[in-house]
């Protein structure tokens, strides 16, 4: 291995984390603003896009209530911190830390919220197309 | 796990400070690539179960409309009832779209429009019930094959990142590791060594200063 194979890990690294994030949303759209569409979807950064089950958004918004459901930007980052030994993810946003919290019944939490693996399965279950993952290296 | 060293062309300070550069960036990336093995494998397994249910329930549901359907048709003629699929079933929308799961693209379908009622007020119950039988099988037979498809593309990322996290773990940082750990073993016979001829130095400088005092 010499500088070039250094450079050519780098640039692995560099592809992977594109890769895994490519699918990012370009622009959020709250829950109430996606409620009114008649597909509701967003447009990822790679030129696809990310469509929300109506029934996913529902049950959003019956948890929020209307006002916050203004707040709620979607779909919901979910930040892979790779700082950790274990595999952990992070949520930043506020509303949406109150969303999961009430959906996971977490009756004490602080922001960011961390979500471990085991809360995850529960999470993809109930809105597994308003979360989306985003690989951040720290 | 990888005994072999990595082939350097000269065993100096630069190459070992390179090294342990390499080693960070290859310990980072196969921390992000196990973590998205680990989300990914996640979703795999319990897209697995959602279709094993799934399936269980469609082969019972098709099972209990078999029998509805043989009861209806006491009641009605074969061609009513295949005029009335057509037109009940006419109407079903799918929107096809997608969502993405950890860097996967996988499908998300939708029925758009639900069961019409008004074409069924004037039929027998037995048939109505048939025909609501069938459009629930329909829904999950739909759900069955975005699940399915979703498996597959799943399925493929999960072995694509698992052979890169294994050659990661089993190859690259342990010939990193030995390089380094050679390296410095080397470094240290180096220092050895000159604090040996050092040492003979300054004997062979005494002895020679002694004879001359």
């Amino acid at each position: 291995m010499s500088l070039e194979d250094e450079k050519l890990l780098e640039k692995y690294l560099r592809e992977e984390l594109r890769v895994v994030n490519k699918s990012l949303p370009v622009r959020r759209k709250s829950l109430k603003e996606l409620l009114k569409e008649e597909y509701p979807y967003v447009l990822t950064r790679d030129g696809g896009i990310h469509m929300f089950r109506r029934s996913e958004l529902r049950y959003a918004y019956e948890l929020l209530g209307d006002e916050l459901a203004a707040k709620l930007y979607l779909p919901i980052i979910l930040e892979v911190r790779t700082e950790f030994s274990e595999t952990v993810v992070s949520v930043s946003d506020e509303v949406a830390a109150r969303l999961i919290a009430k959906i996971l019944d977490m009756k004490d939490y602080s922001i960011p919220l961390y979500i471990y693996p085991k809360q995850l399965s529960v999470l993809r279950s109930l809105i597994g197309t308003l979360i989306h993952y985003a690989f951040v290296l720290r | 796990m990888s005994q072999q060293v990595l082939r350097i062309v000269r065993p100096t300070k630069i190459e070992l400070i390179r090294l342990r550069r390499r080693l960070r960036i290859a310990r980072r990336l196969h921390k992000v690539l196990k973590d998205r093995l680990v989300i990914l494998t996640q979703e795999f397994i319990s897209l697995i179960k959602d279709a094993l249910e799934l399936r269980r329930i469609v082969h019972k549901s098709l099972s209990k409309c078999d029998e509805l359907l043989i009861s209806s048709l006491s009641t009605t003629s074969p061609r009513d009832m295949e005029v009335l699929a057509d037109n009940v079933y006419h109407y079903v929308n799918l929107v096809v779209g997608s969502r993405v799961v950890a860097g996967v693209r996988v499908p998300l379908i939708e029925i758009e429009r639900k069961l019409d009622n008004d074409v069924l007020m004037t039929k027998p119950l037995n048939v109505v019930s048939t025909v609501k039988c069938y459009y629930d099988v329909i829904e999950k037979v739909i759900k069955l094959a975005e699940i399915e498809r979703s498996i597959y593309r799943v399925g493929a990322e999960v072995s694509r990142v698992k052979r890169r996290v294994n050659a990661l773990e089993y190859i690259l940082i342990p010939r990193i590791e030995n390089t380094i750990k050679f390296l410095e073993m080397k470094f240290e016979e180096r220092e050895r060594e000159d604090k040996t001829r050092l040492k003979k130095v300054k004997e062979l400088l005494q002895r020679r200063g002694g004879f001359r005092s």
